[in-house]
């Protein structure tokens, strides 16, 4: 495999996962979260200080990873967005919100990193979380099971939304949470159940991303552009076009800069996140709507359309 | 059943409604008729809890239901079914059912949303198909069922013929009359068809701006031409002693097959 191929599999399931939160909580509560950069941080150090103080493989720590995550969507929905929402806060205030607790938990994080330290005579300011990995088929094992988690994950959040009965109800809250409320569905724990699922996904990516990159407390923050990047992408109208496009978005960061850099040289190194920026502003020029408003089963029925005719 | 006294609402800060009094009996078919911007549809979403009720009592047998959460007072047997938007559009009409029917449990839901489909058969046809993809008759026939599936006390409905043929407004016009004799709902109609809704209806309040120009009963308010002619832009009948009759027949009601919309 293509080194990366390798890196880029690893940083895009991740992303995915971060990306598909920042839409999960934008469709069900009209709030960008911004705090998702810290709560991806949480997820990294999590993972981290069970490999670390613990042993073992920083997979057996992704349970964890997905509770602290949303133990701290939890908090954000009681402790900020409920109220706000209550008082029919505008976007902007629940975006700005948000920011306000993502520095809070950053700067917990940071006390954390320093508590590590102190008590534990550990580094955790730069980590290289891919020492903690083994090797499958020749490759780094994260290359495999990342994927394969991302996918799993998406597989029962569909299965979740589409045959539970709370799952299809969170569906129509999102979709109409007038009518939701007069169908007797409580829109509370909707609102609830959304920043839990989403503070776990965003906790999980974080810790799937320090795998393909160094993990340091501000990593969130240096991401969250691309987080942004493939939930807009994805059209901020569905979760799974939001999970794509993270994939997309991280993909093509790690195959832009290895094309570009074999041609051009090292130097374009620097410019990585440039890559990606641009080819969602490519995307977002062609298809307004995003990756969701591509009408794919349209294309397809065309392109059968055309391999039939010119079968005849 | 239901009691609204000196009521003050609005959305925000912006008053729409000014010192309403509206008494909804029970079994009965209560009608709301007005010009464009009167308020009718804030009433029923202070009612809902959706719009800011700034002073007044809203009173359902007996207690005051001013504040609380809208799935509450779903819970407590008001079916409310909203002008727009009143099916979610991305689910199929089986799931709507089944959200309609969301306190019930699932034995109950399966029985009551197999009654549905029994009272609307056109609904059965396209069962599994996306409520989006529904024609404006069709759709109405859902919202009317999802209002029914939670067997309620009292049901609000608002302004159901609107963007209808009306051909289909009048089968929707004769579902809710039918709602009352049949079932026993008390309804509470907001109404732009006013003629129609007057001819059904039991007891009818204009408004205009907010306020009550007319209490009493529906079939008397056509017989006020200033009102009628001024405020809901029609002309009173000559002689309407005999009251409304059907204007369409039976086979054309939903639920008859050949009535039934076919797209």
């Amino acid at each position: 495999m293509a080194p990366w191929l390798t890196s880029g599999l690893i940083y895009a399931s991740g992303l995915a996962l971060t990306a598909g939160s920042i839409t999960l909580l934008y469709i069900a509560t009209r709030t960008f979260n911004f705090a998702v950069a810290s709560m991806a941080t949480i997820g990294f150090y999590v993972a981290y200080t069970g490999v670390t103080l613990y042993g073992g493989l920083p997979y057996q720590y992704y349970p964890l990873v997905l509770v602290v995550g949303a133990i701290t969507g939890f908090v954000c929905y009681y402790g900020l967005n409920r109220p706000l929402l209550r008082r029919q806060a505008a976007e902007i205030t629940l975006m700005m919100s948000t920011l306000g607790y993502d520095l809070v938990l950053l700067s917990m994080i940071q006390m954390y990193a320093d508590y590590l330290t102190h008590t534990y005579k550990i580094f955790p300011r730069r980590v290289t979380m891919s020492l903690f990995d083994f090797e499958l088929f020749g490759e780094r094992a994260a290359a495999f099971i990342l994927p394969v988690i991302a996918i799993g994950f998406l597989t029962i959040l569909h299965f979740f939304l589409t045959k539970t009965k709370f799952g299809v109800a969170m569906r129509a809250t999102i979709e109409n949470p007038t009518l939701a409320g007069a169908s007797g569905i409580n829109s509370d724990r909707v609102y609830l159940v959304s920043w839990i699922i989403s503070g776990g996904m965003a906790a999980l990516g974080g810790s799937f991303m320090a795998m393909a990159m160094t993990g340091t407390p501000v990593m969130g923050m240096y991401t969250i552009p691309l987080m942004f990047a493939g939930a807009i992408l994805g059209g901020l109208g569905s979760i799974y076009g939001g999970i794509l496009g993270g994939m997309v978005i991280g993909l093509t960061e790690y195959a832009g800069v290895y094309l570009l850099a074999q041609q051009f040289g090292p130097w374009v190194l620097g410019y990585r996140m440039g890559i990606p920026l641009f080819i969602m502003a490519v995307t977002l020029l062609v298809f307004p709507r995003g990756l969701s408003g591509i009408p794919l089963a349209k294309i397809i029925k065309n392109w059968v359309g055309q391999k039939r005719g010119a079968g005849k | 059943m239901l009691t609204v006294n000196n009521l003050n609402s609005g959305y925000g800060k912006l008053q729409i409604l000014y010192n309403l009094d509206i008494e909804v009996p029970e079994k009965e078919l209560t009608v709301v008729v007005g010009p464009n911007g009167a308020g009718k549809t804030t009433l029923l979403c202070s009612i809902m809890n959706i719009a800011n009720v700034f002073s007044g009592e809203i009173i359902l047998q007996g207690n005051s239901i001013v504040g609380e959460q809208t799935h509450d007072l779903a819970q407590k047997g008001i079916a409310y079914v909203p002008q727009m938007g009143n099916v979610f559009a991305e689910l199929s009409v089986m799931d709507n059912l089944h959200m309609a029917a969301y306190m019930l449990t699932k034995a109950e839901a399966k029985d009551k949303a197999d009654q549905m489909t029994d009272i609307f058969p056109v609904l059965k046809k396209f069962i599994h198909r996306h409520a989006g993809t529904l024609s404006g008759g069709e759709r109405r026939m859902l919202a009317i069922a999802m209002g029914l599936i939670k067997n309620p006390k009292l049901m609000l409905l608002d302004e159901l013929s609107t963007d209808l043929a009306p051909i289909i407004a009048e089968r929707v016009m004769m579902e809710v009359a039918r709602m009352r004799d049949e079932l026993d709902i008390t309804v509470l109609m907001v109404e732009q068809m006013a003629k129609r809704a007057l001819e059904i209806g039991n007891t009818a309040y204009l408004l205009v701006s907010g306020e009550v120009r007319y209490a009493g009963k529906a079939g008397d308010l056509l017989h006020e031409p200033e009102l009628c002619s001024m405020y809901l832009g029609i002309k009173p009948p000559e002689d309407n002693s005999e009251g409304f009759e059907l204007s369409i027949s039976e086979d054309e009601l939903p639920g008859s097959d050949e009535g039934s919309e076919d797209n």
